[in-house]
């Protein structure tokens, strides 16, 4: 394995506060003179609004305030499509919608208030089925859609259409020697982070200051300030330890109800989700989505011509759902060459609980559809899987489904070092099997933004824009910038997840953290290192090109006994100009691509692209269906791994993720619209007891295109191809492909014993 | 609401005559309230810190009867040297429950006043023919378990009247039980569905008598009826004969843990994987509790028996 840059082995520096439980979340927090929040939800999927009187609820004892859409600014917001307000307005489009808000001295009066809203509504079709929806004679989601601003290409109850387009399919396709069809259909699934979101807001004068369980606190500031018309000076949110988000706490969610609701109570309120809220009411639910995709080979097994249609359940509102269609397009194109491409994709609305990103958006399911039909591919021209994979897959100077042409890249190192790990190709026991599969995912390059100071006793400062959500990614930076300096990553304490203190970030979503943040702390550490060696420069009378900043001290090239400690340099820098750096860098460009794209969205040509290999034994129970993974043998191009501690943790985290994806995590709807399961007893996430032996092989190719070092985003990845694997084994051990998702026992039974009907094994 | 904790049996006993319902581990009763399934009553009496309700007899009073105290955990049970010698099936059953945690508080005595047709030790104590004490101020009774539930939730037993123990016969020589659930994870898990089976097995290997018990296939645990059938025969075709009654009389619902169809064709499977576990038990080989880990039912294999333990070697 591939040792990162990074020496020392990793501590989190929130971890004793994690551990122990001094540490303090969102909830937790308490300030003087606190009111409760109680939100009254739609409960019904898609409905008009007949009444909504709130007298009596305003009147009760101890309640503050009671808001709804007339108490707000009139504005409509939503990126790529501002479909959506605060609180209902004339329609609910799914249950989970927020109609009324109440502030009151207790969380019971809270909720009682809450449920002494009256509110009456005449109920309206549920639009349930993203095939029937795109039907010109279905109902509409959003009946005045074509008055909202967009910038998505859009259509019947379609949110954001996107299509890539390279070479003629027709004609490769009537000449390809084999042509092979697949229909997959994903279950929605939910991040489910064990937190459950909390929200403080106070306000002092015409500021507000909000504590959010968010992962994204520029994005939050951004929705304040959209929806209650504030410039970013006065909105601050800060975010106490983060219990997990998983992309369920990405985009801007509650921040504005709770500021609205204490600026009208002149009180500080505070919002603490039950886990039944978690599901229902953010829009951040994994999409559900039903693909269609057509493959040609020659009689090589070259893929000639890949065809597909992905439709994809966007829920009520757009959230930041624009990108799916084109990312979900990259994922049925896999990352294979292919001369000839044509994949349409569409959001389409439903009246379901929005979707929006949990880790690596639509790419675990997109990826179990392609990976389960290359499967099935390799089969068909009598080619082993891993065999039809080595031929087809992208490498260095090869042109991806989109056009791009890419540099140094190690998918072929990760197949590799995969099926060695799993040792690919031994006999098994009849109801074992090894499954592969392949996967990829961008990196997002994004600007963003960092201080850095040394202290008048050499002691470090990262002031950050950068979010933690329990990655560690942020902890890395330490790392960068005592490189740079030439001080321990342990000199360095980190002020982050504050609006008010760092600049602006993405926050943690998109695996981004370190490519981008760590470019602006790199660059931000470079004025300082500049500093220090002019600085030394002066007192060991050399010049400062002459200067290396090493363990602590500065030292002239070639003669380590000249030397001073950064520590002294600091002393004498706290006498006179200080030592601060700022630091942003340019994000890298996107490269060059060949292919039509209608919709762009930007995701078509990827910046220092990841790629995977999983190998994944499992063993199948064929009488009940019950699947175990017995081993996980996860190959990743991450790029150059800086904090392999970190990157190892997010392989196990993402790996065990995409198996709860996989057999068990699956969101179940009644017929109009409504969850089923939205709770820990009937939503079944894996637990550490089911967590199989996972080896982890980085095979490192440094991108020229990446962040800091050449590294890549890592995040994401690991649960891209999880499920696709399982799949691949699955059908080995079964004689029969599953074609739902999630793949569980009951569904497997129904597949083997359709299977063994039909004369398979 | 009022909580009170009883200081002795008789305490508990003339709250409960005054209207009290009784809370022990309290792992149904609150998460149920919390739940929404039904609002904690206005009067609870603790009685969990009554010793006399928190020991194990292991059969040294002279029918050799094995009584279990109602507030003895789960954790207690699984881990008991005498009841994993003489009721391994019980203690298969229990070591399923839940978490650590759950295990650790929750008790048999609410397991089965709780009344629930998935609880996992109902199916052991019905195949072993097991009988709850109850006490009130009005005196105490036996009564058989395959009396005691009526629905869901629902017994026979009086709102007066406490469970203090449960009487387990001792099962004569060369009998062993087992029980086994299909679960779609390997903790924090709620049985599919389930099978308890108690086998006595012939000098010839042969079954001489079988009870088996199912969970979670109908509103209560029930017991399978017609074994007479499978006196006679080797464990692998009883098994087999085990299955299809068992899969015959069951009547399930269609739920989002499983169809009807689904958990009628895998009570099957479980039946007959209790009766061969059951009968390898009997004939003296040593099968580890919980069979479900040792044999790898439901979501466990045999050979990964590592991953029970985190790298630390804390039991999972
Ligand atoms: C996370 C979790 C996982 C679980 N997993 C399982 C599982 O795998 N299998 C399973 O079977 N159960 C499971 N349970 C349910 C529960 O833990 C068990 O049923 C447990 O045995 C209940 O015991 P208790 O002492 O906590 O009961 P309590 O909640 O205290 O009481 C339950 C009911 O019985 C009544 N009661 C309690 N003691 C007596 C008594 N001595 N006499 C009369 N009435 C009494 C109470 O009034 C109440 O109605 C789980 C629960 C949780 C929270």
């Amino acid at each position: 394995m591939q040792q990162g840059s990074g020496t020392t082995k990793f501590v989190r520096a929130d971890g004793p506060d994690k551990v122990t439980g001094s540490g303090r979340y969102a909830a937790d927090m308490v300030l003087p003179g606190m009111l409760f929040a109680a939100f009254r939800y739609a409960e019904v999927s898609h409905a008009r609004i007949v009444e909504l009187d709130v007298e009596a609820a305003r009147s009760m004892p101890g309640v503050l305030a009671v808001l709804t859409d007339d108490d707000v600014p009139d504005v409509r917001y939503g990126a790529g499509v501002a479909d959506r307000t605060l609180f209902a307005r004339g329609v609910v489009r799914f249950e989970g919608e927020v109609v009324a808000a109440v502030a009151a001295t207790t969380p019971e009066a809270a909720r009682s208030a809450a449920d002494a809203i009256v509110f009456e509504y005449e109920e309206l079709p549920a639009i349930v089925d993203v095939e029937q929806a795109i039907e010109p004679v279905s109902p509409l989601v959003h009946a005045g859609w074509e008055d909202y601003e967009a910038s998505t290409e859009r259509g019947h109850n379609v949110a954001s259409y996107s299509s890539i387009t390279l070479g003629d399919t027709d004609t490769a396709l009537a000449a390809a020697h084999t042509v092979v069809t697949s229909r997959y259909v994903a279950d929605a699934s939910h991040a489910v982070p064990i937190e459950p979101r909390a929200v403080l807001a106070q306000w002092e004068g015409d500021k507000v200051t909000i504590w959010s369980s968010t992962q994204v606190p520029f994005d939050a500031q951004a929705g304040v300030c959209e929806t209650l018309e504030m410039p970013a000076n006065r909105v601050r949110v800060v975010v106490p330890h983060l219990g997990g988000g998983f992309g369920g706490k990405c985009g801007f969610h509650f921040e504005a109800h709770v500021a609205a609701l204490a600026r009208a109570a002149r009180r500080p309120v505070k919002l603490v989700f039950t886990r039944r809220e978690e599901f229902t009411a953010p829009d951040r639910r994994r999409e559900g989505m039903v693909i269609e995709l057509t493959s040609g080979l020659d009689a090589d097994g070259r893929i000639v011509a890949r065809t597909g249609e992905v439709l994809i359940d966007c829920g009520a509102y757009i959230a930041d759902g624009a990108f799916f269609p084109q990312v979900a397009s990259m994922h049925i194109a896999g990352p294979y060459s292919i001369p000839n491409v044509s994949i349409e994709a569409s959001l389409v609305y439903t009246n379901h609980q929005p979707s929006g990103s949990v880790r690596a958006p639509t790419a675990p399911q997109g990826c179990w559809a392609v990976e389960s039909h290359t499967d099935e591919l390799a089969e068909t021209v009598g080619l082993d899987p891993v065999e039809f994979r080595r031929l087809n897959a992208v490498r260095e100077g090869a042109t991806g489904p989109s056009g791009q042409v890419y540099g140094p890249i190690g998918l072929l190192d990760c197949i590799d070092a995969a099926v060695a790990s799993a040792s690919y190709g031994t006999d098994l026991a009849a109801d074992e099997a090894v499954g592969v599969a392949v996967g990829w995912w961008p990196t997002f390059a994004v600007p963003s933004g960092a201080y850095v100071k040394i202290n008048g006793d050499g002691s470090g400062q990262i002031i950050t824009g950068a979010q933690e959500c329990g990655t560690g990614s942020v902890m890395t930076l330490c790392q960068l910038a005592a490189e740079e300096v030439g001080l321990n990553p342990e000199d360095f304490q980190l002020v982050y997840q504050d609006t008010a203190a760092g600049p602006w970030d993405m926050g943690a979503t998109g695996s981004q953290t370190l490519v981008n943040n760590g470019r602006a702390v790199v660059a931000a550490s470079q004025q300082i290192a500049d500093a220090l060696k002019k600085l030394a420069a002066d007192q060991l009378e050399a010049s400062p090109d002459d200067i290396e900043l090493l363990e602590g001290q500065a030292r002239v090239v070639g003669t380590p006994a000249a030397s001073i400690a950064i520590g002294e340099l600091a002393a004498i820098a706290a006498g006179g100009e200080l030592l601060l750096g700022h630091g942003s860098g340019p994000p890298p460009v996107a490269p060059e691509i060949s292919a039509t794209c209608v919709g762009d969205q930007g995701m078509a040509a990827w910046v220092a692209p990841q790629f995977s290999c999983h190998a994944i034994r499992v063993k199948v129970d064929r009488d009940t269906g019950v699947v175990r993974v017995l081993s996980v043998a996860a190959a990743h191009d991450s790029g150059t791994i800086i904090n392999p501690m970190g990157a190892q943790g997010q392989v196990h985290g993402g790996v065990l993720m995409g198996i709860g994806q996989a057999l068990s995590e699956g969101t179940v709807y009644d017929d109009r619209g409504n969850q089923m399961n939205p709770g820990l007893l009937e939503y079944k996430l894996q637990t550490i007891a089911d967590a199989p032996p996972i080896s982890i092989d980085f095979v490192g190719v440094a991108a020229p295109d990446g962040g800091p070092r050449g590294s890549k985003g890592i995040a994401e990845a690991p649960n891209v191809a999880t499920a696709a694997a399982i799949a691949n084994g699955i059908a080995k051990v079964v004689g029969a492909r599953l074609t739902q998702l999630p793949m569980k026992p009951e569904r497997v039974w129904e597949a083997s014993s359709g299977a063994a009907e039909a004369g398979g094994r | 609401m009022q909580f009170v904790i009883a200081e002795t049996l008789e305490h508990a006993l003339e709250l409960m005559a005054s209207g009290s319902r009784p809370i022990a581990g309290g792992t149904d009763l609150v998460v149920g309230a919390r739940q929404g399934k039904e609002p904690l009553p206005d009067a609870l009496v603790a009685i969990d810190r009554l010793g006399v309700l928190a020991s194990i007899d292991g059969g040294t009073g002279e029918d050799g009867e094995i009584v279990i105290g109602a507030c003895v955990s789960h954790a207690t049970i699984a881990g008991h040297g005498d009841i994993i010698d003489l009721v391994p099936g019980l203690a298969d059953g229990s070591s399923l429950v839940g978490s650590p945690a759950t295990r650790h508080v929750g008790t048999i005595g609410g397991n089965i006043m709780n009344a629930s047709p998935a609880m996992d030790t109902g199916a052991p104590l019905l195949a072993a023919g097991a009988a709850v004490e109850v006490a009130s101020t009005r005196g105490s009774r036996l009564l058989a378990v395959a009396d005691l539930w009526l629905g869901p939730g629902q017994t026979s037993v009086d709102s007066d009247e406490l469970c203090v123990a449960v009487h387990i016969p001792r099962p004569g020589p060369r009998t062993s039980s087992a029980y086994v659930r299909l679960e779609y994870r390997r903790t924090m898990e709620i049985a599919v569905v389930g099978a308890g089976a108690q086998v006595s097995l012939s000098d010839d290997g042969s079954v001489a008598s079988a009870s088996v018990a199912l969970t979670a296939v109908a509103p209560v645990i029930i017991a399978v009826q017609g074994l007479s059938e499978v006196v006679g025969l080797q464990p692998g075709e009883a098994a087999r004969t085990v299955a299809r009654l068992a899969s015959e009389q069951s009547r399930p619902i269609s739920d989002l843990r499983a169809s009807d169809r689904y958990r009628r064709h895998t009570v099957g499977v479980m039946a007959s994987r209790a009766v061969l576990a059951a009968c390898r038990r009997a004939a003296g080989e040593e099968i580890a509790v919980p069979v479900n880990r040792s044999e790898g039912i439901g979501a466990g294999y045999p050979g990964d028996a590592v991953a029970n333990t985190t790298a630390d070697g804390v039991e999972l």
